[in-house]
């Protein structure tokens, strides 16, 4: 099965029940994307499927097809997109661990909506689990990041 | 090198700085400072790097790496270490990279926990970074022929004063390595005036890595040839394995093999899927050697309570009664997971832990090897919160490893995380505290019933006549160190009652407190937050605001909190005020951070979380049952760090204490209702008042719980309405919807019945509208 993953085709021979967040960690040794639960109730596992954040410890591989996957590893080649900026210069991340989710479902909210709201980033971010607290911090970010 | 690989090796260097040098020699020693060699082509040796001490090492490259032996949870200990030795050292900050040091008593002790990193190395780190700066200026000195005087040191480079000359630390590493290094009591500390880094906020030093997905924590770990590995453990609390059948586990694709275990039956697979498959594929028959519910432990901690003696006679008014808080996991959001390669009889160990020397020491003795042939490299924690310093996972990695062979990534599902977590302890205050004519305490009795892991702390005011008693039930709950351990309970409930204390004298707890104790730096922080925040100001109607104040980790702190309740019972924390003196402030941005993120985990906890035990067995599982508050549930923050010269203090721990009690005091305010049991969803916060006025003539609401679990059958007779369905909500009592559904008109009123099995017990609210006004009533799942 060809998986597009950053803009980059991969040929991999996998259970097709397997989901896509082991495929990435396991397989394809993309490490970025992480494991909170696998049962979709935290969102550190969030990629962006066809742009929109989706829960990769919930999807079997073999719903992906040709759609395009893009990893925190893919979001830009050198930290250079706005989320990312901004994350660094607010100063966001405690342990760090569920920021690549938190980022990608921020990306994603801000393709649809580039100049959210706060009620908007709310909503988004809402199933996004942050166990050191810095929902504040991410907050911040964003605002700061959609004034780019 | 590009601009990317000097960004990743500026902000890993993992393991020993012998591992990144290529062609490798080994270091030598002289005077005590060693260097790193390479043998160059010609056959000379070549000198990379010069460290004059195991906290720090200079490359020809100019490059400073810092040794951290402290683990890195998200408290920021990376950064503030670097910058304290960086300071010293008058290094150029872009040119500082970070080493974790490995597992080893050379360290002193590694453990990460009780407030103490910066406590414990503020010193010796400005020490390295002033011995190894002294040693430069003087290769400088010597180089130039010059008096050191004519030196300084700026940015990673030793200059000349009257002249031009300069040269990098880099440039200085051959001739700094010929010199001794001076004894530490030698080197003259800069005055707190000439710190350049410490005292101002420097970032998460890992944010670019982390934001980019190159930060590498213990479950990212990746080697070729590597297997993974879960385990499946007894379900009940106190139980065995009887028997299993692992047929269906092996034919599992990718599943490489099964082992029985002292913890369990573990699954090794060529990957974490085929592992978790295998492992649902098993078949085990468990003993289970108890069945107790947490009903029974409440029973039993009521039981021990007895008679508290007298308070003394000249007391005018007293309360008594008893506080409650539940066992607590922790729920880090990276589960407990290990990389452990087992070859030739040596162990190699990378992951996230609180103490690499404890792991190691664990993992030789599991495996029955000497330390000396155990590596405990230590990675990134997806939070640690005092989950870390059980090395379980550790040893249950190596064991894998050897049993099968294979270089072993073992991790926990997050269920796993849950039911084998070492839980914050559950206890049981009971207390009696008293007045006298004046209004000020006479006395203070509290008696702690708890599995033998809590004992009660002493308020931190000035109050007479304390009496402090223990008793213990135990059941074999694991518990273990949780982020600010016994204070957790402990400042809730004393916090609690000095609120009470001070409504019984008909005083304002802002004032009670700040009369009770003679201790400059609290009354400072009562002060400040009281100003702060307004206090005594009018608030809108429905919102209440609490005062609280915690001393410990060598810092204080105070906190207010705001709250409204609506009509309904329904809270919303509105925002927090905190006020810290920490001593000196290393880095104040990272104070703050941590304070915030300190109080929405108490707040979290308050509200919501709490382990409990059904016929033997935890029942939460995951975030869905042991849920923290989400970004639309955090409240505004105002926090403000008080700079003093005072000894810097840890700042992990210090913001969760006084939040609780913040909270509930100011539930009260709002309220008149006492929280007294954790977490408050046990309460309703609808006021009596309140309860009755809602059964108005339109409506009548019933709701049962069926003798099945998390069920509920609901009854409600509206007088103006009769659509043949009625939209319900099921919320929290922070007003989050978690359950939406319809129930049918049977011709008299609408019936209906839900069940929410996947969520914690505690006080919800049944919502509904008969077209014109809107109807809430507070159930109770138990
Ligand atoms: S790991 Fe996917 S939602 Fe938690
Ligand atoms: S920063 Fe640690 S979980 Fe979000």
């Amino acid at each position: 099965m060809i998986l597009n993953i950053n803009n980059k085709n991969y040929d991999i021979d996998v259970d097709p029940d397997m989901p896509l967040l082991w495929v990435l960690r396991d397989v394809l040794g993309l490490t970025g994307t992480k494991y909170g639960c696998g049962i979709g109730f935290c969102k550190s596992c969030t990629v962006l499927i066809d742009g929109n954040a989706e829960q990769s410890c919930l999807i079997p591989v073999r719903f992906i097809g040709t759609k395009k996957i893009t990893t925190i590893e893919g979001l830009s080649n050198d930290g250079s997109h706005p989320l990312q900026k901004a994350w660094v210069e607010v100063g966001v991340s405690q342990c760090g661990y569920c920021q690549p989710g938190q980022i990608m479902t921020a990306a994603a909210l801000l393709k649809k909506k580039p100049k959210p709201t706060i009620e908007d980033i709310n909503e988004e971010m809402s199933g996004n689990v942050c166990r050191c607290g810095t929902y504040n911090k991410i907050r911040d970010a964003i605002i700061l990041a959609s004034k780019e | 090198m590009t601009e990317k690989n000097n960004i990743s090796r500026r902000r890993f260097i993992f393991g020993s700085a012998l591992s990144f040098a290529g062609l490798v020699s080994g270091f030598i020693s002289s005077n005590k400072a060693l260097a790193e060699l390479i043998i160059t082509e010609n056959g000379n040796n070549k000198i990379m790097s010069f460290a004059p001490s195991i906290w720090v090492e200079i490359t020809k490259e100019n490059e400073v790496i810092v040794t951290v032996a402290r683990s890195e949870l998200g408290q920021g200990v990376r950064t503030s270490f670097s910058m304290i030795l960086a300071d010293e050292l008058d290094a150029d900050w872009d040119l500082v990279r970070v080493r974790n040091a490995e597992g080893d008593s050379k360290y002193g002790n590694q453990s990460t926990g009780g407030s103490t990193s910066i406590r414990t190395f503020w010193q010796p780190l400005r020490t390295a970074g002033a011995q190894a700066k002294k040693m430069l200026i003087t290769a400088a000195s010597l180089i130039w022929g010059i008096s050191e005087a004519n030196c300084y040191a700026e940015k990673s480079f030793v200059y000349e004063k009257n002249g031009s000359r300069k040269l990098s630390y880099g440039e200085l590493i051959d001739k700094a390595l010929t010199l001794p290094v001076p004894p530490t009591n030698s080197v003259t500390l800069k005055k707190s005036s000439e710190f350049k880094l410490i005292g101002k906020t420097k970032w998460n030093f890992d944010e670019p890595d982390i934001v980019t997905g190159k930060a590498k924590y213990g479950s990212d770990y990746r080697v070729q040839g590597m297997k993974y590995a879960v385990i499946l453990r007894c379900p009940y609390i106190s139980g065995s394995l009887q028997s299993y059948d692992d047929t269906n586990a092996k034919k599992v694709k990718g599943v490489l093999g099964v082992y029985q275990m002292s913890e369990g039956i573990a699954v090794v697979a060529e990957n974490s899927w085929a592992a978790l498959e295998g492992r649902n594929a098993l078949k085990a028959v468990w003993r289970q050697n108890s069945n107790f519910s947490s009903e029974d432990i409440r029973k039993a901690f009521t039981d021990k309570i007895g008679t508290l003696p007298n308070l003394p006679a000249n007391t005018s008014k007293f309360i008594e009664g008893v506080y409650e808080v539940p066992f607590l996991a922790h729920t880090t959001m990276e589960p407990m997971s290990a990389f452990a390669h087992f070859k030739d009889g040596n162990c190699e160990v990378w992951t996230g832990t609180q103490n690499p020397q404890t792991a190691r020491s664990n993992v030789a003795s599991a495996l029955g090897i000497s330390q000396s042939n155990v590596t405990v490299n230590v990675m990134l924690s997806g939070g640690g919160f005092g989950r870390r310093h059980d090395n379980d996972y550790v040893v249950m990695a190596a064991k894998i490893s050897k049993l099968s062979g294979y270089p072993i990534l073992f991790f926990y599902t997050k269920e796993d995380d849950i039911k084998n977590d070492n839980f914050r302890p559950a206890s049981m205050h009971a207390f009696k505290v008293g007045i006298t004519s004046s209004g000020y305490p006479s006395g203070w009795i509290q008696k702690v019933i708890s599995q033998g892991d809590v004992s009660p702390n002493n308020p931190n005011y000035d109050v007479p006549n304390i009496t402090n008693q223990t008793a213990s039930e135990r059941f074999g709950i694991r518990t273990g160190p949780w982020r600010s351990v016994d204070y957790t309970q402990n400042i809730f409930v004393n916090e609690s009652l000095i609120d009470e204390l001070a409504h019984l004298a008909g005083k304002d707890p802002y004032q009670y407190r700040y009369d009770l104790t003679k201790d400059g730096r609290l009354k400072n922080v009562l002060k400040l937050v009281a100003e702060k925040s307004n206090w005594g100001s009018q608030l809108p109607k429905g919102w209440g605001r609490g005062i609280a104040a915690f001393v410990g980790y060598g810092a204080y702190i105070a906190h207010v909190v705001e709250v409204s309740i609506s009509d309904t019972g329904k809270l919303k924390i509105q925002k927090v005020y905190a006020v810290v003196d920490p001593g000196f402030a290393i880095n104040p941005g990272n104070i703050k951070n941590q304070i915030m993120g300190a109080a929405i985990d108490a707040f979290s906890t308050a509200l919501n979380t709490e382990i409990t035990v059904k016929n033997g067995e935890i029942q939460q599982s995951g975030f869905h049952n042991f849920r923290w508050l989400t970004m639309e549930d955090v409240p505004e923050f105002d926090i403000d760090i008080i700079h003093t010269s005072e000894t810097p203090s840890g700042m992990g721990e210090v913001g969760f204490p006084s939040v609780t009690p913040a909270l509930c005091n100011a539930i009260f305010d709002a309220t008149g209702i006492r929280i007294r049991r954790l977490p408050i969803a046990h309460t309703s916060l609808v006021s009596e008042v309140e309860k009755k006025s809602q059964i108005s003539n339109n409506v009548e609401f019933e709701a049962v719980p069926t003798p099945f679990e998390s069920s509920f059958k609901v009854s409600i007779k509206l007088k103006r309405w009769n659509q043949p369905k009625l939209d319900v909500s099921i919320v929290d009592i922070l007003g989050k919807k978690l359950i939406k559904t319809l129930i049918e008109f049977d011709g008299i009123r609408y019936i209906g019945e839900f069940s929410f099995p996947t969520i914690a017990a505690g006080t919800y609210y049944v919502l509904f509208s008969d077209g014109i006004d809107s109807y809430s009533f507070p159930i109770m799942k138990k």
